[in-house]
């Protein structure tokens, strides 16, 4: 029995536009007084209409065009209607027929994930159920939404977990949403079902979409449950499949399972209809293509980039996977992508500039990267005026205090002396003092080391070690 | 009595200091305590002395360069929404509501110094074409108490014909402005889709709602459309186009014109009566050397079908928001009438008939766009009668749902279209009641529609007749 995964998601991400889709209400709701953040608009009230938030718009084609979609020109919002307490005019404005964008694809893993759909809506109010009551709070109820959906072209837990990761890079990257799992700003619900061969026969198992997903590892777990559910299942029923049997689970992050929340999905009518309050939504050309440039230069692209410049491929995919820390190391390396260069740069952003942010919890702080610093810094090691490591102390110095490392190195006296003349007279001095340990390197070449440590012990630390044991060496006829 | 003069009459008086807002507003007041406890237009009404307080500042702060609108007393239909007073849309699900908002047009009028006096009785949400379909007891028809006013906006007409207000505003799906001008003998105007924003209008058919005035004349009209129209920022669907001074086109001239009559408006199941006089109006624009010619408008059998599917759709999820969680009402508040237009609309929308009612609805719709087009680029305006039928009896509409439906047959078509259309008074039957005609022009041509109007109304007295009570 050969069982493959098929695997759909649907990822809600939440806009971080000022206002909220279709009024001029504070969109934040995070740790925000309930029902702070409303107007009629948004509470759906008696003749209370909506006009459409242009941002949001705008940042909704911006996902599509980072996702490689076609930007639909003429688009429209529909309504989808349904009850339930939170919704406000007991209809959702969303898009069915006319999405902004469709047809994008994402690569994961040299594997084509093709991108259905990504459209505009609002999201509901919020439940919150206290004992036996229900409190509703409206903060969220508007706030821009926009849909993501994929083709079921996921075939592993590990590709979906993947796929949200990329996801959420670019969408930070274009910075229109935190698209954070844990704060809800980026939501996502697989649908699961399994391809079973068995005695030369395919089987489809039923689908079951997933809810209440808080956490990427989250998402990877219930996939995995899933997984292992519906072959069991299929093992007891060999159900199949059909227009009918669609479930709806819940996660239950602590049990590590899921659970059946609804059946019988397809029997849900949401009486979608153009949304008459609201004229037809036409793009130009021109406003596209403003938008498109509008793009930053994308992760994929800039792992290219880096690689050009010499970077490993895990290298580059360091420094790519934050927008803001990317933007940092161009700014270093300034317009100079000399390989070697790039390569010091690179080993200092990944070494200790991120073990520092790391350790502060911190983003990186752009104005005091200065790519004269790296600059000066690089020339000292290749000169071998700094080691290696003394480099990578003073940059983070230089980073904290705003100074030239070299300036801190010479002020510590830090420059390492590679000059063969300074080198030679300490290395005759230090001949001279030691008579016994010369006659001991004569009879035991390996007691050498005491004759570098007394030269390093002269020059104060600043000699050259491979330079002073060269020309102990060669004083020394070897 | 000072309420039979039109606005600018009214304006110029309290200009000079003839007369004051505050003997408008008594005026309507008295009018009111006499009358309508028979007529029934009010759903609420402003307490006087309040009245009277608006009424004083207004003649305290009067200058000549006051709004003509300024000092003067109106009434609203009950489905604008207005902050510190109730708005039903004459329904039970909302008779307790209070919103935190005031409608666009309520906005504009308070702004212009005009002075509310009520909010007036209707069908419910607009659901009907009689005024009977309301929560708070049918509004009779001043000029024969046994008959119904017209609707959905009886209750703005009825008040006008009887002097309760000046000027009110009205709302318009499906012909809610010009079917009860018709019956009460007033002057009303439905206007372009998108001319007045619908901002705090409480939505009927959201594609089709329309807000405009009602009044004793043309031009009253165009005073009040100056006012109230024009592009809104709260609402998506208002136009940018520029807002004409109408008042001051009036009598620019309209000879050589040629107004069209669309046979299909005057066939079978038009009342004979109503059919002549109609058609008289062609008669009396000719003396003002306009021209007519027949002209063939053949969607028109299907203007009830589209208009009953698109409408109810929309109503149906409009009104979903009264699920009985907030407003304090449940769902077996709505009226029999109410909850018909609901079912009807979450049929058409539903997975399975969508294609075959709602799709084509649209479709059909988009074909009466084009042939309103067509039918006006072969004439300036057209004349249509608004009623089959002089006011009907009561029970007649209401206890026949689709007698109900046909009430409207000619007046859905514009709406459907989006093109305005003037309601004017044009004679009376046998009995005495009254009988209106509509002159329907292209989108944004109230300015044309207005002008003719004013200068039929300078060679008729019609509009001037006043139901004896």
């Amino acid at each position: 029995m050969k069982i493959s995964p098929i695997i759909g998601l649907e990822v809600h991400v939440e806009l971080k536009t000022k206002s909220k889709m279709f009024c001029g209400c504070d969109a934040n709701h995070f740790h925000v007084e309930p029902n702070t953040h409303t107007c009629p608009v948004c509470l759906g009230l008696p003749g209370a209409l909506p006009v459409p938030n242009k941002t949001a718009c705008d940042w909704c084609i911006k996902i599509g065009l980072a996702l490689g979609c076609e930007v639909n020109k003429l688009t429209f919002f529909e309504r989808k209607n349904y009850f339930y307490p939170d919704l406000a005019k007991g209809f959702q404005i969303t898009q069915l027929q006319k999405p902004f964008s469709i047809n994008g694809k994402l690569i994961i893993d040299d594997q084509e994930i093709t991108i259905n759909r990504v459209h505009m809506e609002e999201d509901t109010g919020k439940s919150v159920h206290i004992d036996d009551s229900t409190l509703i709070d409206f903060n969220r109820s508007g706030v821009p939404l926009v849909e993501i959906v994929s083709e079921p072209d996921i075939h592993s837990s590990a590709i979906a977990k993947k796929y949200l990761q990329k996801l959420q890079q670019i969408i930070r990257y274009i910075g229109v949403s935190d698209a954070d799992i844990e704060k809800g700003s980026l939501r996502c619900e697989p649908t699961i079902n399994l391809m079973i061969e068995d005695n030369g026969k395919t089987y489809y198992t039923p689908l079951a979409e997933i809810k209440n997903v808080a956490s990427l590892t989250g998402v990877e777990n219930a996939i995995d449950f899933e997984v292992n559910r519906q072959t069991e299942q299929f093992k007891i029923d060999h159900q199949q499949k059909n227009s009918s049997n669609k479930t709806t689970r819940g996660w239950d992050a602590d049990k590590n399972q899921t659970f059946l929340q609804r059946e019988k999905e397809e029997n849900a009518d949401y009486r979608y209809f153009p949304e008459p309050d609201l004229p037809p939504i036409e793009y130009s050309e021109t406003e596209i293509e403003a938008i498109s440039k509008s793009l930053p230069e994308l992760p994929n692209r800039k792992i290219v980039k880096y690689k050009s410049y010499g970077l490993s491929d895990y290298d580059s995919q360091i420094i790519a996977d934050n927008s803001l820390f990317a933007t940092a190391f161009e700014r270093a390396i300034g317009e100079k992508n000399d390989k070697e260069f790039c390569k010091f740069v690179a080993n200092i952003f990944i070494g200790p500039i991120l073990t520092l942010l790391n350790k502060s919890q911190s983003e990186i702080d752009l104005d005091k990267i200065k790519h004269e610093y790296f600059y000066s810094l690089f020339k000292s090691v290749s000169s071998s005026e700094i080691s290696n490591t003394m480099a990578k102390q003073v940059i983070i110095e230089s980073y904290q205090i705003d100074e030239d490392p070299v300036y801190i190195a010479a002020k510590k006296g830090l420059i390492q002396v590679s000059d063969p003349g300074k080198i030679e007279m300490m290395a005759r001095q230090v001949i001279l003092d030691n008579p016994k340990a010369v006659n001991d390197y004569k009879k035991n070449p390996l007691t050498l080391s005491f004759l570098i440590g007394q030269l390093m012990k002269v020059s104060l630390g600043s000699a050259n070690p491979s330079l002073a044991k060269e020309t102990l060496e060669k004083l020394l006829g070897k | 009595m000072l309420l039979d003069k039109n606005i600018a009459e009214l304006s110029d008086g309290l200009k000079k200091k003839l007369f004051t807002s505050v003997d408008l507003v008594n005026e309507c007041y008295s009018n009111i305590k006499k009358y309508d406890l028979t007529i029934n237009s009010f759903i609420t009404l402003v307490p006087l002395e309040e009245a009277l307080k608006n009424a004083k500042l207004a003649d305290k702060n009067i200058n000549d360069h006051s709004s003509l609108l300024h000092g003067i007393p109106f009434v609203l239909k009950d489905c604008f929404v207005t902050k510190n007073i109730k708005t039903t849309a004459a329904s039970n699900v909302l008779k307790n509501f209070n919103s935190p908002f005031n409608a666009t047009v309520y906005q504009k009028l308070l702004s212009a110094g005009a002075i509310l006096i009520g909010k007036m009785n209707m069908d419910a949400w607009g659901h009907g074409g009689s005024s009977e379909n309301t929560d708070f007891g049918p509004v009779k028809n001043p000029w024969d108490i046994k008959r119904v006013a017209g609707g959905s906006g009886g209750g703005p007409a009825a008040a006008i014909a009887t002097r309760f207000a000046v000027f009110a505003i009205g709302e318009d799906t499906g012909g809610s402005i010009r079917n009860p001008s018709a019956w009460c003998n007033v002057t009303g105007l439905k206007v372009t889709y998108g001319r007045v924003s619908r901002y705090g209008s409480i939505a009927y058919a959201s594609s089709f709602d329309t807000v405009g005035p009602t009044a004793k004349t043309s031009k009253d009209c165009a005073i009040i459309l100056e006012t109230i129209a024009g592009l809104d920022k709260y609402d998506a669907t208002s136009s940018p186009q520029k807002v004409s001074n109408y008042s001051r086109l009036l009598n620019q001239k309209i000879s050589g014109l040629t107004i069209g009559i669309p046979k299909e408006f005057f066939q079978d199941g038009l009342d004979p009566e109503i059919r002549q006089a109609v058609l008289s109006v062609a008669e009396k624009l000719k003396s003002l050397g306009v021209n007519t010619k027949e002209i063939s408008m053949p969607m028109f059998d299907y203007g009830l079908p589209v208009y009953y599917i698109i409408a109810p759709s929309e109503t149906s999820s409009n009104l979903s928001r009264y699920d009985g969680i907030r407003y304090g009402q449940n769902r077996d508040s709505f009226t029999q009438e109410t909850m018909r237009r609901i079912m009807i609309g979450t049929y058409t929308l539903s997975a399975g008939y969508y294609d075959a009612y709602y799709k084509k609805a649209q479709e059909v719709r988009t074909l009466f766009i084009g042939e309103y087009k067509k039918a006006l680029s072969e004439c300036d305006v057209l004349l249509q009668p608004i009623t089959p039928t002089p006011p009907p009896l009561f029970g007649e509409l209401i206890n026949n749902p689709l007698q109900n439906l046909l009430a409207d047959v000619y007046t859905i078509s514009q709406n459907t279209a989006g093109v305005p259309s003037l309601a004017l008074p044009c004679g009376f039957t046998k009995n005495n009641l009254p009988i209106g005609a509509q002159i329907v022009g292209q989108m944004f041509s109230e300015d044309l529609l207005l002008r003719i109007g004013h200068q039929f109304q300078q060679i008729t007295d019609y509009h001037l007749q006043k139901p004896k009570l």
